[in-house]
């Protein structure tokens, strides 16, 4: 029970990397040598720690893409190694697919919950209560994510191996199938908002600009953004000029084509 | 140019001030979330600025509302666009009639590129050094590995945060100051618009995936309704989605609604199978 609490702990310490300026403490390196600690068996944490986050390496979030959950994957999965006696292979096999099945939490918590708190923010804004806002952002890190970490981790490793590998197999593949596909969807709100934030029909062409120089020519976004500078220079430079050209009328025309 | 012990001659904003904003950026990621992504951490970081810039409610709901839009970049390297976003809002505190709508054109047409440079740099560089000396120690079950790992990361990522707090500010002060001598600033957000447009367009054709794998035909001349649109044009369904959801916004529906639309969509899709 003890070692419940205190894992579950350390899995919350793992999280609060977000809190501390995502200083990589939920790599499993970190939080495989943590699990080790708390068990009492330092070395061999940090070993299948090692063995975990070669497996974890391509997992880190770029962009909006969220990586599996390798805080609970790891503690678990080393926890279980550890206790049953059992090697890397065990903490792998149940390291991973725990690390999938808790990223739906997590992912439902990003899509649901953190969004309530979001939303909240906003009514507290539009009344300049910042100490209201403040503390939605603090509240919402902690209550939507951090503290369901911890309790998964915790009551997990309380009910033991052979009860989580139940749990898994229970698992229809087109939820997991189906939450990955909204994943996919989702990012469209964020860039939604921001359309209705700056287009307008002036300028609205130059958002399907940029998609297509991305569909097409497979440019990627800092390609583009040095493109969208080039663009928007020489339209600024072209609006000036004629500002400039009105106002001079007649006066010192052709001058300035000798620039080019 | 600037004299050098002071942030900028005149400026309300102190360095402790920067330095303020830059430790509550290390809760960049605290409350991400699907809808906004990093919004609520980047109005938290800069609630320090808004107060001291802002004395009246009115005002500082005005500020709160624009840094709660949508954001997100790696999030060591956001200082950056926090320092920028300082500078400006201290011209819009101290000017008149300064376009607001470009204070936010200015951090979406950056945070993209920004993540460009972050994300190989902070996660396809410095992780991977940080990574291979940790593991290397790790694997015989050596303590030092994962100390290791966490000193050779942190130091040069945290510290490039504090370093582009500052950097960022700098750079958006002497921008603007020079801009504003020229009177340009009409000119500015126009281009910012035009540039932080373009920037959306790339970031939605690469972020946003809908494919409906539902074939067409039979045998050899078999194709998909997703083959269909892209031979139409690249890209076309995620780009009529967000439309769609763009038109919704538009006509009031509530980001909370739209959300649970796309999980049934996505859980329905998967379940029967006309996404993939």
């Amino acid at each position: 029970m003890l070692q419940a609490i205190l894992l579950a702990l350390v899995a919350m310490l793992g999280n609060a990397e977000y809190l501390f300026g995502t200083c990589l403490l939920s790599r499993p390196l970190v939080m495989g040598t943590l699990t080790g600690i708390v068990l009492g068996d330092i070395s061999m944490g940090v070993t299948l720690g090692a063995t975990l986050e070669l497996a974890f390496m391509g997992a880190f979030s770029v962009g909006a893409s969220i990586p599996p959950e390798m805080i609970s994957g790891t503690v678990l999965g080393t926890a279980f190694a550890i206790t049953t006696g059992t090697g890397a292979e065990a903490a792998l096999a149940l390291g991973l697919p725990i690390a999938s099945l808790v990223l739906i939490f997590k992912n439902l918590s990003m899509v649901f919950i953190l969004p309530m708190f979001v939303h909240k923010a906003d009514k507290y804004a539009a009344v300049g209560n910042y100490k209201g806002v403040e503390r939605m952002h603090l509240l919402g890190g902690f209550f939507g994510v951090n503290l369901i970490i911890g309790v998964i981790v915790g009551v997990s490793f309380y009910l033991g191996s052979p009860v989580i590998q139940g749990i898994l197999d229970m698992i229809p593949a087109w939820v997991q199938k189906g939450l990955e596909l909204t994943m996919g969807l989702l990012p469209a709100i964020g860039f939604g908002l921001l359309m209705q934030m700056i287009m307008n029909k002036n300028v609205a062409c130059f958002f399907f600009l940029g998609f297509a120089l991305s569909t097409y020519l497979k440019i990627p976004v800092t390609g583009i953004a040095i493109f969208g500078a080039i663009v928007a220079i020489v339209l600024v430079q072209i609006k000036n000029q004629n500002k400039h050209a009105v106002e001079t009328a007649g006066v010192s025309e052709g001058d300035e084509d000798d620039d080019f | 140019m600037m004299t050098s012990n002071t942030v900028k001659e005149n400026s309300m904003i102190t360095k402790k001030d920067l330095n303020k904003v830059a430790l509550r950026s290390l809760s960049m990621e605290w409350s991400w979330n699907y809808e906004r992504q990093a919004n609520l951490p980047y109005c938290y970081a800069l609630i320090p600025i808004i107060n001291k810039l802002y004395k009246t409610d009115e005002e500082r709901a005005e500020a709160m509302k624009r840094h709660l839009e949508f954001f997100n970049t790696t999030p060591h390297l956001s200082t950056l666009l926090l320092g920028i976003s300082t500078a400006m809002e201290e011209q819009n505190a101290t000017e008149e009639n300064f376009d607001t709508s470009s204070i936010n054109n200015i951090k979406i047409a950056l945070m993209g590129p920004l993540a460009g440079i972050g994300d190989s740099f902070i996660w396809g560089t410095l992780r991977i050094i940080a990574t291979g000396i940790g593991i290397s120690l790790a694997r015989q079950g050596n303590i030092l590995g994962p100390i290791l790992f966490l000193l050779v990361f942190n130091i040069p990522a945290q510290g490039l945060r504090f370093f582009l707090m500052n950097a960022g500010y700098k750079l958006g002060a002497e921008f603007l100051t020079k801009i504003e001598k020229s009177g340009l600033m009409e000119s500015l957000t126009y281009g910012a618009a035009v540039l932080g447009l373009m920037v959306i367009g790339g970031m939605t054709a690469e972020n946003v995936s809908i494919n409906i794998p539902i074939a067409i035909g039979s045998g050899d001349e078999a194709t998909t309704i997703g083959d269909i649109c892209n031979g139409i044009m690249p890209g076309l369904l995620p780009l009529a989605f967000t439309f769609v959801v763009f038109f919704l916004l538009r006509k009031n529906f509530k980001t909370t609604t739209i959300l649970l639309l796309m999980a049934v969509l996505g859980l329905a899709g998967a379940f029967f199978g006309f996404l993939g």
